[in-house]
């Protein structure tokens, strides 16, 4: 259960140390059922802190997303430390990063929060539309309870929750310094219906399928900037010289776009869903990450961002790899 | 002025008559709106509007303003553009067109903007039922605001109701000739009632009076790295706004073949207004969203006397982090 309480106390305690730069958690948004990252500095703004539903953001994103200025001469680096508030999918995308190098265990504090699955904002819209004040919401024997404007309504999971939430295997954080409350029971398995629905159309069905979702993108990159995963300090798709990828906007370059994408995180992707949820042109991009993230599972029994110990799909070798997908 | 109706029923006779004009409307592609060419036998789109704003029309995303030959001084301009017709646009939208004008017609006239400007007709569809983060009324405009358009449908169930506007939209009636009805005066009331009743409908609203002139004012505030805090630096709020015009030009060169190319761009991206030496003026997003607000909010307003926002509540619906520009000005408000 939800204990707001401990989280606020927890999260008091922690900007409270003198090694804590401060502690990203969530907070309400401005309007109806949005909530918004919050990066809490003062152990006063505790009360500004929420756990619930609604509560999509990965704030692992921000771990490696910071932009940090040159340090002036005679000024020391700020090496504090950075504590964040993780679900279940969270937790293995900073672990992924620690294990990739990307940041450093030492200086994260996890704060794990176990988690009954996130509401869809668009399915929501869809039941409750034109809800302009702030809704609450909190679960309840792992159905969704809102708090309008009119009531509590109670909706049950299937009607509200994200897709990736129905089939999560990993609700409880997988590394935390604190667990917030106790663990919440698994309810999902993933069979990846959806990938095995793709993989049976023929080539021309799939190129045309995706031709046509990737004709919409206006490649304003928010796929790859709320990516906990994609962390390059020089992303190919900024670069001028080379030019590996035009900045015109037209069925070959954006498909060139997303397939590099894919591709750079394969293996690498914990299906967080992130860049689907920020889609303003709503591209499936998750049916390409999850085609990935199966395949390597298949072939190399490899899942990222589960062990602190192992090592990057890619960086690790054995002599009973599979090979007959070699050409 | 004048003013006509158009029975829905005709619709498909309507995309019949303008068909040789190029017809954009509000369209499904995929799970989104936006503006594409009508097809014949399809249906009027039900929308409060569209995701991606109808700015490409006139200032395409990704625009070739000539082509040349690795080695060769010789340069080809692209072909002409053709006269489109964009039926349904809302009037925010083709207020920010008319706000966006003022900027490529300012020192030098921009040719490839103006052109396309000049032989678009815009037919604009009065909002009955605005949505929840629109606030066009706060920023000059209005649910049945004409600015920029030349011709004004308004939805009354089983006809549309047109008031023709501009030379550009009388022209385009009379081709349609027997297809419109002379409107009644009954209609005329019902239309005026109907665009009361939508201005009442607008619930976000934030008084600008003041703002533009203390921004400055605010260079150095902490607001700006309170607000921009969780701001992941994409492109979303500027690539939909249908009054944001920043554009890179680049060129692309495949083999021989180059083009010059004029992309839009975004002052949220970190490589904007990067140096060569590497220095950039706006290195994080502090610097980056109080250009965005400041732009919007005081530099077109000291540069052409008007606020470079509509109202049109796309960067508050799509934000991935909900920072909210009705937030930040009422910040702005209070930090004053």
């Amino acid at each position: 259960m939800v204990d707001l309480e401990k989280l606020r106390t927890v999260a008091k305690e922690t900007v409270s140390r003198d090694d804590v730069k401060y502690l990203i958690g969530w907070r309400q948004g401005t309007y109806g059922f949005r909530v918004s990252p919050h990066f809490m500095k003062e152990p006063e703004e505790a009360e500004k802190l929420i756990f619930s539903p609604l509560c999509s953001n990965n704030l692992a994103t921000y771990l490696t997303s910071v932009e940090k200025l040159p340090v002036p001469r005679g000024e020391e680096p700020d090496t504090r430390k950075v504590a964040l508030m993780v679900k279940g999918c969270d937790s293995r995308a900073v672990v992924q990063q620690i294990v990739e190098q990307g940041i450093k265990r030492e200086d994260v504090i996890i704060i794990g929060c176990p988690c009954d699955g996130i509401v869809d904002l668009n399915k929501v819209k869809e039941k409750f539309p034109n809800v302009l004040e702030l809704v609450q919401a909190r679960w309840n024997n792992g159905n969704v309870v809102f708090q309008l404007p009119e009531g509590e309504k109670e909706v049950p999971r299937e009607e509200v929750l994200a897709d990736k939430c129905l089939t999560c295997r990993y609700p409880n954080p997988v590394e935390a310094d604190v667990m917030l409350w106790e663990e919440v029971k698994t309810r999902g398995s993933d069979e990846y219906a959806d990938i095995k629905e793709m993989e049976v159309k023929d080539v021309q069905e799939k190129k045309s399928y995706w031709q046509d979702k990737f004709s919409t993108c206006i490649r304003c990159y928010s796929c790859r900037n709320v990516c906990p995963m994609c962390y390059c300090e020089d992303c190919i798709l900024d670069r001028l010289n080379p030019n590996w990828i035009f900045r015109s906007v037209n069925a070959t370059e954006n498909m060139a776009f997303h397939l590099t994408r894919a591709f750079h995180l394969a293996g690498r992707c914990i299906e967080c869903g992130e860049c689907e949820r920020v889609c303003p042109v709503d591209i499936p991009l998750m049916k390409l990450n999850r085609k990935l993230y199966k395949e390597t599972r298949e072939i190399f029994d490899y899942e990222p961002g589960l062990d602190l110990e192992s090592k990057p799909l890619l960086a690790s070798y054995r002599p009973d790899d599979q090979e007959d997908f070699i050409l | 002025m004048y003013s006509m109706k158009l029975r829905k029923e005709k619709y498909d006779d309507f995309v019949a008559a303008l068909g040789k004009q190029n017809l954009y409307a509000p369209q499904k592609k995929g799970e989104t709106l936006v503006f594409a060419p009508v097809e014949a036998g399809s249906s009027i789109p039900e929308f409060l509007n569209t995701t991606v704003p109808p700015k490409n029309i006139v200032y395409p995303q990704t625009e070739t303003l000539y082509c040349f030959q690795a080695g060769d001084t010789e340069m080809s301009l692209p072909e002409g553009d053709e006269e489109k017709v964009v039926f349904g646009i809302r009037p925010c939208d083709a207020r920010a067109m008319a706000l966006v004008d003022d900027l490529f017609s300012w020192d030098d006239d921009d040719p490839y903007y103006l052109e396309k400007r000049a032989k678009t007709t815009l037919v604009g569809l009065a909002c009955n039922a605005p949505d929840n983060n629109c606030f066009c009324t706060s920023v000059g405009g209005g649910p049945a605001s004409t600015e920029g358009l030349d011709v004004l449908l308004t939805d009354l169930g089983e006809t549309f109701f047109l008031q023709v506007l501009t030379e550009k939209g009388e022209k385009l009636c009379q081709s349609l000739g027997e297809l419109l009805e002379k409107a009644a005066e009954d209609d005329l009331k019902a239309v005026e009632k109907l665009h009361e009743e939508a201005e009442q409908k607008i619930s976000r609203k934030i008084d600008t009076e003041g703002i533009p002139d203390k921004l400055m004012g605010l260079w150095d505030s902490e607001l700006w790295a309170e607000i921009s805090e969780p701001c992941l630096g994409c492109g979303i709020c500027t690539y939909l706004c249908p009054t944001c015009y920043c554009f890179d030009i680049q060129d692309e060169v495949e083999g021989y073949d180059g083009r010059r190319c004029r992309m839009w761009d975004s002052c949220m991206f970190g490589e904007y207004t990067l140096h060569a030496s590497g220095h950039n003026p706006r290195p994080t997003n502090r610097e980056r969203t109080r250009n965005r607000v400041n732009h919007k909010y005081s530099y077109y307003v000291e540069k052409f006397g008007k606020i470079a926002c509509v109202g049109c509540g796309r960067c508050i619906n799509l934000c991935p982090v909900n920072i909210d520009i009705l937030n930040i000005l009422t910040k702005v408000k209070e930090a004053l």
